[in-house]
C-alpha cells in the first residue's frame, strides 16, 4: 500500500466516519465535532477541499451514508444526539446567491438542506446505510438501544416524509423462517423466545448493559470506560436484489452477527447467525466450520463486540461473502451460501438441509493481534480492508484455490529512520 | 509491484513507539475504500465518543492506494497491450461459438501464436524504449529491467508451449538455444572487439573463456575466428588441432538445415564420431606439450572438445566456472548432449539440472522460468503475479485456450484464468480514466465478471452538470443538452449495448435524469426516464414540473416545460404502457401549453386546452382549483366570449364537485395545491377565491344566455 495524498486537518476534533460518494469524486466526513464535510476531490492533482460544512446534530456524529445518485444527492447521518438526519444537497436559487450561507464556499452553486429527522431511538444511534437502490429509497439504522430501524421515503421527491417499517430488537429476534412470529419489537430480553443458548446469555450480557447506561443516565455519553464503548453497533445491507431485503446486524458485546431478512409480509426474523463467540472459534483452526449446529458450551468465555461487519456487493457469485471485524482482534470473511430454491431441488419442501442458509469461514486472521474496528469491500468485492489497533490498515485478497491472503498494509506509526518504506512484513503472506 | 508491499504514513499519525498511549486515549483507526479507484482513506477516530475539546491535534485524513495507477511508458504498455488482449478474447470467442478447441486447430494455434508473439514483441518495444537514455516527459514507471524480465518470461512460454505447428513433438533444443542467444548475450561483445584487436589474444586471460563460451552458445563464427587466430600460436599442435576444429564446428549439423529429422539424426552421429577422431589426436599430444607458458592449453581445448563429445558432467562443470546457470546448461544440452530432447523431456532434465544448480530464489525472473521449464503453469502464474501482475493475467488468458490450466472453476466460484485478469482489471482500476480497460478485462470473466464490470461501468461519472466557468468538455455536455448522446454518457452507453448491459444502462440513465431534473432541465430528465423505463421516476419529475408552477409561477414553468412537449409526442407514438405516468406528463405539458399562450395573447387556443384537460380527464382533481382558478381572467375577457355554454357549465360542475368533497373532509385532495399557490394562505382566503370563481362563472352562463354566445348546444362558435 502507498500513501497518495493527504488531507492536513480535516476537522476540529476526531473524525468518526467518512463516505466517499457513488463515484468516489466526494468525500463525506462527519467528526465529534458535530460537523457534517462534504470534500470534492480535483482529479486533476488529486487533492481534496472543502466544498460544503455544516453544524448537523448535537452531539458527536457517528455515520454519514449516501443514498444512491438515482434518488439525488442525498446524505444521511447518525448522532449520539439520538437522530438520524436526512440532507440533500439542491442547487442555489436566485435568492440563495445573494444571501450565501457562511459556511459554504463563496463559488459554491449548492447549499445543503435538512430534509428528515429521525428521532425514534432510544439510545445512541450508532450505525445507518441506505439501503441498495432497487429497493426503493430507504434507510437502515442501529442504535444502542440494540434495535434495528428501517425507514422508507414516502416522497421521494421532497424527502421530507419518512415512515419506519420495521423497528426490531436485534438481541430478541426470532430465528429461522419457520419460527413462530408472533414476538413483537418490544419484546425485552429476558422475554425472547430464545432460540439457542448462547444468544440468551449474549442478550443478558446486554441487558446488564443497558441497566448500567440507565443508572448512568445522561452521562453515558461523556467520560471514557464507559460499557458502550465496549460494545459495537453495526449493520450492513445486502447489496443483490435476488434474494430480497436481507441485512447483516451485530449488537453490543454478542459476538454475532445475525442476518435478518425483512419481507413486507411478516415480521423480520434472522435466517442465520455468523457467531464468531471465543467458543466457537478457540475449537479448531480449520479454514471451514459450519455455524448451523452452533451448541455453545455452558462456561462460555466472555464475549466480545463485533464492531464492523461488511456485506461485499455479491457481483453474481453463487454465495455471498460478509466480513465481521471484532475486539477479539480477528477479521473474519464468511461465506454465506442462500437456500437452493425449493423449485429447483425437484419438488421438495423448501424444510430440508438445502432449504437453509448456511455459513462458513473462508478467512480468519489475527494479524492485527488487537482490536479490529472496522472491515470494508470494494466495490467488486474483491478486496477487504481492514483496520486496527495495532496502528494498521491491512489488506486482504481472494487468490487462486479461494484462499484469502493477506495483500499489503500501511502503518500509521513513524517508521524506523531510512526504513520507512522497507516492508518488514512482506514476507507474512508465507 | 509486489501485491505485499506496505509502507507508513507521513507525516506519521504517531511517532514511534507512540502507538499504546494513541489507543489508551480512546483513538483507533478507521478506513472507507472509494468506489472511484479502490484507494483507501485513512484517519484516525475515537473509541468513546467523547469529545476532546482544546486539544491543538490535528485531525488528517489520509488517501492510500493498493496500486499506483499506471502512467507514462506503463500506461501506453497496458494500453497497448489491451489490444492484443481483445484480439485474444475475439479468436478465443470464434472457436468457442465453432464448438471447437482452440488447441485442436492449426489455424487457430497459428492465430494464437502470432498474438502471444505480438505481446512479446511489446514488452521488447517498451525494454528498448525505457533503456533510451532520453529527457523524458514523464519519469518511468518501471525501468527497462522490468520489462527485460517481461519479455524473457513470455517469450519462453512462448518457445516451450507455443511451437510451430506440426513442431509441438520436435526437437526443441536449437529454439531454447536462441531464446537464451536472445536474453542474455555471452561472450560479451567488447570482449570479442577487445580480443581480435590483439596479436596474440591467448595471452589475454579472456581469451579461452571467450573461445568456449562461444562454442558453448553455439557462436560457430567467432569461434571459428578465434581458432584460426590459433594458427599463430607457438604450439604446432594446437596450430594443427584448432585447424580440425574448425571445420568441426562449422559443419555441427542443426536441426533446421534437415528437412526430416532422420536426416538430421544420421549426420549427427556421423559429426559426432569426428569429434571422437579429433579427441583421439588431442590425447595424443604429449603431456610436456600441452603448456604455452601461460598456462595449460590442452585443458582448455579438451574442455571444448568435450563440449562437442556431449559429456553432461562437464558441461555442468565448465557453464558454472564461466558464470552460467541452469538455463545455460539445458540449452547447451539440446544442442550438444542431447540434440533429440524434446518438449516434453525437459521436465524431467530440469527436475535434474535444478538439483545441482538451483535457480535464484532472490529473482522471480529465474523461478519464472524454471517453473515454465519444469512444465507447471499454474505454479508460474502465482510466480508471475508476483512479478508483475500483467504477467499472470495475460499468460493466463492464453494458457486457458490452450488447456494448460484448470479452466473448471474453483471453489471461489472462478476459473484460475478468471483470478489474474480480474486481478489485473483490480489493478487497472487504480486509475478511473481507464475504466473501457477494466470493463473489457472484466467482462471476459464469466457472469461473475460481467457483474464486476457493471460495478465499475455504472461508477464512471458522467459528468452531466454545467460548470459555471469551466471549459473543459463544455462541448459534450452542451450536446448532451441540446438532446445528443454525447462524451462518457455516450460511450458508457455504447459499451453497455456491447456486453449487453441493460440493466447498467438504465440506472445510469436514472442517475442522468435525476440529474437534469436537478437542473431544470426537464425535458432531458424525461427522456431519460422513458429510456431508462423508469415510470416511477417519470412521475417524479412530472411531479417536480408541477411544483415549478406552484414555486415560480405560471412563465417560468411554462418556459422550463417547453422542451418537455416534443419528447412527450415521441412518447406517446410508442404506444407502451406507461399509463398514469403519462397521463400526468400530459397534463403538465397542456398545462404549460395552455399558460403559454396566455401569455402570448392567444386567449383562444389558451380558453380550448383548459377546457380540454378537463373534458380528457388529464387535470388530476388537486389541480382542479387551480385551473379553475386560472380560468378566471379569460371568463371576464372583456373582447369575446371565449368558452361556450357547455364549457362555462362544465366549470361549474367541477366546481360543485369541490365543494361538496370539501364539505365531506376532502380538502386534502382538493385544494392543497391551490393553498400553496395562493402562497399559504388560509382555509378562508381559498373558499373566497373558489366563491370568486362561483360568481365569474355563474355570470358568464348568465351572459351566454343573454347574448346567445355560443348557443345552448354543445356546439361552440369554433365548431
Amino acid at each position: 500500500m502507498l500513501q497518495t495524498g493527504l488531507i492536513p486537518n480535516a476537522h476540529n476534533d476526531l473524525v468518526t466516519d467518512a463516505s466517499y460518494d457513488f463515484y468516489g469524486l466526494r468525500l463525506a466526513t462527519c467528526s465529534l465535532d458535530q460537523r457534517i464535510k462534504i470534500w470534492q476531490l480535483d482529479e486533476t492533482n488529486g487533492t481534496w477541499t472543502v466544498e460544503d460544512e455544516w453544524k448537523a446534530h448535537d452531539a458527536a456524529i457517528s455515520k454519514v451514508s449516501w443514498a444512491h445518485p438515482e434518488f439525488g444527492t442525498v446524505l444521511a447521518s447518525s448522532s449520539f444526539d439520538r437522530t438520524v438526519k436526512v440532507w440533500e444537497q439542491i442547487p442555489l436559487t436566485e435568492s440563495d446567491a445573494t444571501q450565501v450561507n457562511g459556511s459554504g464556499s463563496a463559488t459554491s452553486t449548492s447549499k445543503w438542506v435538512e430534509r428528515a429527522m429521525l428521532v425514534d431511538a432510544k439510545g445512541t444511534v450508532r450505525a445507518i446505510e441506505f439501503a441498495p437502490q432497487h429497493f426503493g429509497l430507504k434507510l437502515a439504522s442501529i442504535s444502542s438501544d440494540n434495535h434495528l430501524r428501517i425507514y422508507d421515503c414516502l416522497e421521494q421527491p421532497s424527502l421530507t416524509t419518512w415512515q419506519m417499517t420495521e423497528e426490531v430488537d436485534v438481541l430478541s429476534l426470532p430465528s429461522g423462517p419457520r419460527s413462530n412470529n408472533n414476538t413483537t419489537s418490544a419484546a425485552t430480553p429476558t422475554q425472547q423466545p430464545s432460540t439457542t443458548p448462547e444468544s440468551a446469555s449474549a442478550s443478558l450480557v446486554t441487558h446488564a448493559l443497558q441497566q448500567q447506561q440507565q443508572q448512568q443516565g445522561q452521562s453515558v455519553r461523556s467520560g471514557s470506560g464507559n460499557r458502550e464503548a465496549d460494545g459495537g453497533w453495526c449493520l450492513s445491507w445486502c447489496k443483490d436484489r435476488y434474494w430480497g431485503e436481507l441485512i447483516s446486524a451485530g449488537c453490543g458485546a454478542t459476538g454475532v452477527v445475525k442476518i435478518i431478512q425483512l419481507t413486507p409480509s411478516r415480521r423480520p426474523f434472522a435466517v442465520l447467525t455468523l457467531d464468531s463467540s471465543p467458543s466457537q472459534t478457540s475449537s479448531s483452526d480449520t479454514p471451514s466450520r459450519n455455524t448451523q449446529s452452533s451448541t455453545a458450551d455452558s462456561d462460555a468465555p466472555t464475549p466480545f463486540a463485533i464492531t464492523s461487519v461488511a456485506w461485499a456487493p455479491s457481483c453474481g457469485r453463487s454465495y455471498h461473502l460478509i466480513a465481521t471485524g471484532g475486539r477479539d482482534g480477528r477479521v473474519r470473511i464468511w461465506r454465506v451460501r442462500p437456500p437452493v430454491l425449493s423449485d429447483e431441488l425437484d419438488g421438495e419442501s423448501e424444510g430440508d438441509a438445502e432449504g437453509k442458509w448456511a455459513a462458513s469461514i473462508v478467512g480468519e486472521f489475527d494479524d492485527h493481534k488487537s482490536a479490529v474496528g472496522r472491515v470494508e469491500w470494494n466495490i467488486t468485492g474483491t478486496i477487504l480492508s481492514s483496520a486496527g489497533n495495532d496502528g494498521r490498515v491491512r489488506l486482504w485478497k481472494m487468490t487462486a484455490g479461494n484462499v484469502w491472503r493477506p495483500a499489503g498494509h500501511i502503518s500509521v506509526e513513524q517508521a524506523e529512520e531510512q526504513l520507512a518504506d522497507v516492508d518488514m512484513d512482506a514476507d507474512a503472506e508465507d | 509491484m509486489a501485491p505485499t508491499a506496505s509502507s507508513n504514513l507521513r507525516p506519521p499519525l504517531v511517532e514511534r513507539g507512540g502507538l499504546e498511549k494513541f489507543i489508551k486515549s480512546g483513538k483507533t483507526l478507521a478506513t472507507t475504500i472509494s468506489p472511484r479507484d479502490d484507494s483507501i482513506a485513512v484517519y484516525a477516530t475515537t473509541l468513546t465518543h467523547s469529545r476532546s475539546p482544546g486539544s491543538s491535534e490535528e485531525h488528517p485524513i489520509y488517501t492510500t492506494s493498493p496500486h499506483l495507477a499506471p502512467s507514462s511508458e506503463r500506461r501506453t504498455f497496458v494500453t497497448d497491450t489491451s489490444v492484443i488482449f481483445a484480439a485474444v478474447r475475439n479468436l478465443v470467442q470464434v472457436a468457442r461459438e465453432e464448438g471447437v478447441q482452440l488447441s485442436d486447430t492449426v489455424d487457430g494455434m497459428k492465430a494464437m501464436t502470432k498474438l502471444a508473439l505480438d505481446y512479446v514483441n511489446h514488452c521488447k518495444e517498451c525494454c528498448i524504449y525505457a533503456a533510451q537514455e532520453t529527457t523524458r516527459h514523464e519519469p518511468l514507471q518501471f525501468d527497462a529491467d522490468h520489462y527485460r524480465k517481461l519479455y524473457t518470461c513470455f517469450s519462453l512460454f512462448t518457445v516451450l508451449y507455443m511451437p510451430e505447428s506440426g513442431l509441438d513433438d520436435a526437437p526443441v533444443g536449437d529454439e531454447v538455444m536462441d531464446w537464451l542467444n536472445t536474453h542474455y548475450i555471452e561472450p560479451s561483445t567488447e570482449d570479442g572487439d577487445n580480443l581480435s584487436s590483439l596479436d596474440r589474444p591467448w595471452e589475454d586471460e579472456t581469451f579461452w573463456p571467450y573461445l568456449t563460451r562461444a562454442t558453448l552458445r553455439g557462436l560457430t563464427k567467432a569461434s571459428a575466428f578465434f581458432l584460426d587466430v590459433l594458427s599463430q600460436h607457438p604450439s604446432p599442435d594446437l596450430q594443427r588441432l584448432s585447424q580440425l576444429l574448425i571445420p568441426l564446428l562449422t559443419n555441427h549439423p542443426r536441426l533446421h538445415q534437415f528437412a526430416a529429422e532422420r536426416d538430421f539424426a544420421v549426420a549427427s552421429r556421423r559429426w559426432k564420431d569426428k569429434v571422437k577422431s579429433l579427441r583421439l589426436e588431442l590425447d595424443r599430444v604429449p603431456e610436456e606439450d600441452r603448456e604455452d607458458g601461460f598456462e595449460n592449453w590442452w585443458e582448455r581445448f579438451s574442455d571444448i572438445v568435450s563440449i562437442l563429445e556431449g559429456r553432461g558432467e562437464n558441461v555442468k562443470r565448465i557453464v558454472s566456472e564461466l558464470g552460467g546457470d541452469w538455463k545455460e546448461v539445458c540449452a547447451v544440452w539440446g544442442v550438444f548432449i542431447d540434440p533429440r530432447i524434446r518438449r516434453s523431456d525437459l521436465p524431467d532434465l530440469i527436475e535434474d539440472l535444478l538439483d545441482e544448480l538451483p535457480p535464484d530464489p532472490t529473482s522471480l525472473e529465474d523461478v519464472i522460468h524454471s517453473s515454465l521449464f519444469l512444465g507447471r503453469p499454474s505454479r508460474t502464474l502465482t510466480q508471475a503475479a508476483e512479478l508483475d501482475i500483467w504477467l499472470a493475467a495475460h499468460l493466463a488468458d492464453i494458457m486457458e485456450p490452450l488447456q494448460l490450466i484448470e479452466v473448471e472453476p474453483d471453489d471461489s466460484g472462478h476459473p484460475l484464468r478468471d483470478h489474474y485478469v480480474l486481478s489485473y482489471a483490480e489493478y487497472l482500476r487504480s486509475d478511473p480514466s481507464l475504466w473501457r480497460l477494466t470493463v473489457d478485462y472484466m467482462s471476459s470473466c464469466g457472469d461473475i465478471g460481467k457483474a464486476m464490470a457493471d460495478q465499475v461501468l455504472v461508477r464512471v461519472p458522467l459528468r452531466l452538470r454545467r460548470h459555471k466557468g469551466s471549459q473543459d468538455a463544455g462541448e459534450d455536455i452542451a450536446q448532451i443538452h441540446s438532446g445528443q448522446l454525447a462524451g462518457v454518457l455516450k460511450e458508457v452507453a455504447e459499451t453497455c449495448f456491447e456486453y449487453k448491459r441493460e440493466e447498467v444502462r438504465r440506472t445510469i440513465c436514472r442517475i442522468a435524469a435525476q440529474t437534469f431534473m436537478q437542473e431544470k432541465e426537464f425535458g432531458l430528465a424525461v427522456s431519460y426516464c422513458a429510456s431508462a423505463e423508469d415510470w416511477s421516476g417519470l412521475g417524479h419529475v412530472v411531479d417536480r414540473v408541477l411544483e415549478e408552477y406552484i414555486a415560480e409561477g405560471p412563465e417560468p414553468f411554462a418556459r422550463l416545460v417547453a422542451n418537455v412537449a416534443p419528447v412527450l409526442h415521441s412518447l406517446r407514438s410508442q404506444h407502451s404502457a406507461h399509463g398514469i405516468f403519462l397521463y400526468r406528463l400530459m397534463f403538465a405539458v397542456r398545462f404549460a401549453e395552455f399558460h403559454q399562450r396566455r401569455v402570448n395573447g392567444d386567449l383562444q387556443e389558451a380558453a380550448f386546452d383548459l377546457v380540454a384537460m378537463f373534458r380528457e380527464d388529464l387535470a388530476p382533481r388537486s389541480w382542479w382549483g387551480v385551473l379553475l382558478s386560472d380560468a378566471v381572467e379569460l371568463l371576464q375577457h372583456s373582447q369575446g366570449m371565449l368558452f361556450t355554454n357547455n364549457d362555462a357549465v362544465l366549470f361549474l360542475h367541477k366546481l360543485q364537485e369541490i365543494d361538496t368533497r370539501c364539505a365531506q373532509g376532502g380538502q386534502e385532495d382538493y385544494l392543497t395545491v391551490l393553498a400553496r399557490v395562493m402562497k399559504g394562505a388560509g382555509e378562508k382566503q381559498i373558499l373566497q377565491r373558489l366563491q370568486v370563481i362561483r360568481l365569474v362563472l355563474a355570470r358568464y352562463v348568465a351572459r351566454c344566455g343573454v347574448i346567445g354566445v355560443g348557443g345552448r348546444s354543445t356546439q361552440g362558435i369554433m365548431y
